[in-house]
């Protein structure tokens, strides 16, 4: 519960995120803008998060990077293959 | 077994983290994705066309949803001219037989020649494209979701339409294209100004159109519209297998993730990684992603 406001502030840029993807439909270069910013905000979320939690360290930021970085090739061909 | 113990399950052989969710199996993962997609991309220079886009979008649907859409607006209909379909199956024909997807061709053709090409004397005209749609619904929902596209169904300068769709290879890749024209001739009437109309082509008021002497066959173009061929040799179509395998290889990593975080919770295991919560929700928001998108591209 220490952390509420982290996760709380997680879940609005994801919705945030989900929002535009629906309203943008029909421009591709600007779901593609919101993808990469989405996986850029998690990582940077993780860091923050765990930088405040005091157990940050490079194993844990390159899960976060590993994780945007699959989620963002997956939408990524599917936006370009759409 | 061992192995995919290995793979699925916290122990110590994987420093009790599921190795599938290690960040080198991750980045493994999305390379698989990358390699996936470039084989997609040269598979039809090599082997046989098996990629495509399964559609049977029927031009007189098309015209029917669009002057639904402009009925909803308090909008005249839009008179179905057998010229302007003519006009727009040729325009679909010449991006297939050129291989282009746009507006205008590489060699600069405009799509208002196609109009002049057949005769049709246009005062305002118009044009929407879209190909790999499924149905015409999808389609028609598409273009009214784009405001320069929906600008031009819903313009009140515009009296009639024609509809082309038609198929063939382009890049590659079985499409479907759909062709959308609009226009309005010299004798229409235009009862009301539109005050900002994107994608609307008036011709400069010194330089009437030219027609051109009409070099299609129009009867024969005609012909084929009406009776388009349903495409029956599509096997794969690139986005749905791209699809699929997101919404797999997603599904498989939440249930890792919460199997993971549930043993270790368990055991009681005290190890240094990221929020399991975290990875959860941006994969959830990735696949409410995956189940948004859908195939089709319109211009």
């Amino acid at each position: 519960m220490k952390h509420l406001p982290h996760y709380v502030s997680l879940i609005a840029i994801f919705l945030a995120g989900l929002v535009g993807f629906y309203v943008f439909s029909y421009d591709k270069y600007f779901r593609v803008g919101i993808a990469v910013a989405l996986s850029a905000s998690y990582v940077t979320w993780g860091v923050i998060h765990h930088a405040s939690h005091k157990d940050i360290c490079w194993t844990v930021i390159f899960e976060y990077i590993a994780v945007s970085i699959l989620g963002l090739i997956m939408v990524l061909t599917l936006i370009f293959r759409a | 077994m061992e192995k995919l113990i290995h793979l699925f399950i916290p122990r110590q052989s994987n420093n009790h983290k599921a190795k599938i969710l290690h960040s080198s199996s991750l980045i493994v993962i999305a390379s698989f994705f990358v390699v996936f997609q470039a084989l997609i991309n040269f598979l039809p220079r090599f082997g046989p066309n098996i990629l495509g886009y399964a559609s049977q979008i029927s031009p007189d649907e098309v015209t029917r949803l669009t002057n639904q859409k402009r009925a909803e607006a308090g909008l005249s209909a839009l008179t179905y001219n057998q010229t302007l379909a003519g006009a727009a199956y040729t325009k679909g024909r010449d991006m297939i037989d050129r291989d282009y997807w746009a507006h205008t061709a590489p060699d600069g053709t405009q799509p208002w020649k196609f109009f002049t090409d057949f005769g049709y004397r246009y005062k305002y005209a118009g044009e929407n494209l879209a190909r790999d749609f499924s149905s015409a619904q999808a389609t028609v929902d598409a273009w009214m979701n784009s405001p320069t596209h929906r600008d031009n169904i819903l313009n009140s300068k515009y009296k009639e339409i024609g509809i082309g769709v038609t198929e063939g290879d382009l890049a590659g890749i079985d499409t479907t294209i759909v062709v959308q024209f609009f226009g309005a001739t010299y004798q229409d009437k235009v009862s009301e100004p539109v005050a900002q109309v994107q994608q609307v082509k008036t011709p400069v008021p010194t330089l009437a159109p030219t027609i051109v002497p009409v070099t299609t066959n129009l009867p024969q173009v005609q012909a084929e519209i009406t009776s388009p061929q349903p495409n029956q040799q599509v096997l794969i179509s690139p986005f749905n297998t791209t699809r699929f395998a997101s919404i797999a290889v997603v599904l498989l990593l939440l249930f890792v993730f919460v199997l993971d975080a549930f043993l270790v919770s368990r055991r009681r295991i005290i190890r240094v990684a990221g929020r399991t919560f975290a990875h959860v929700a941006f994969l959830g928001m990735i696949l409410t992603v995956i189940l948004i998108l859908r195939s089709g591209k319109i211009l």
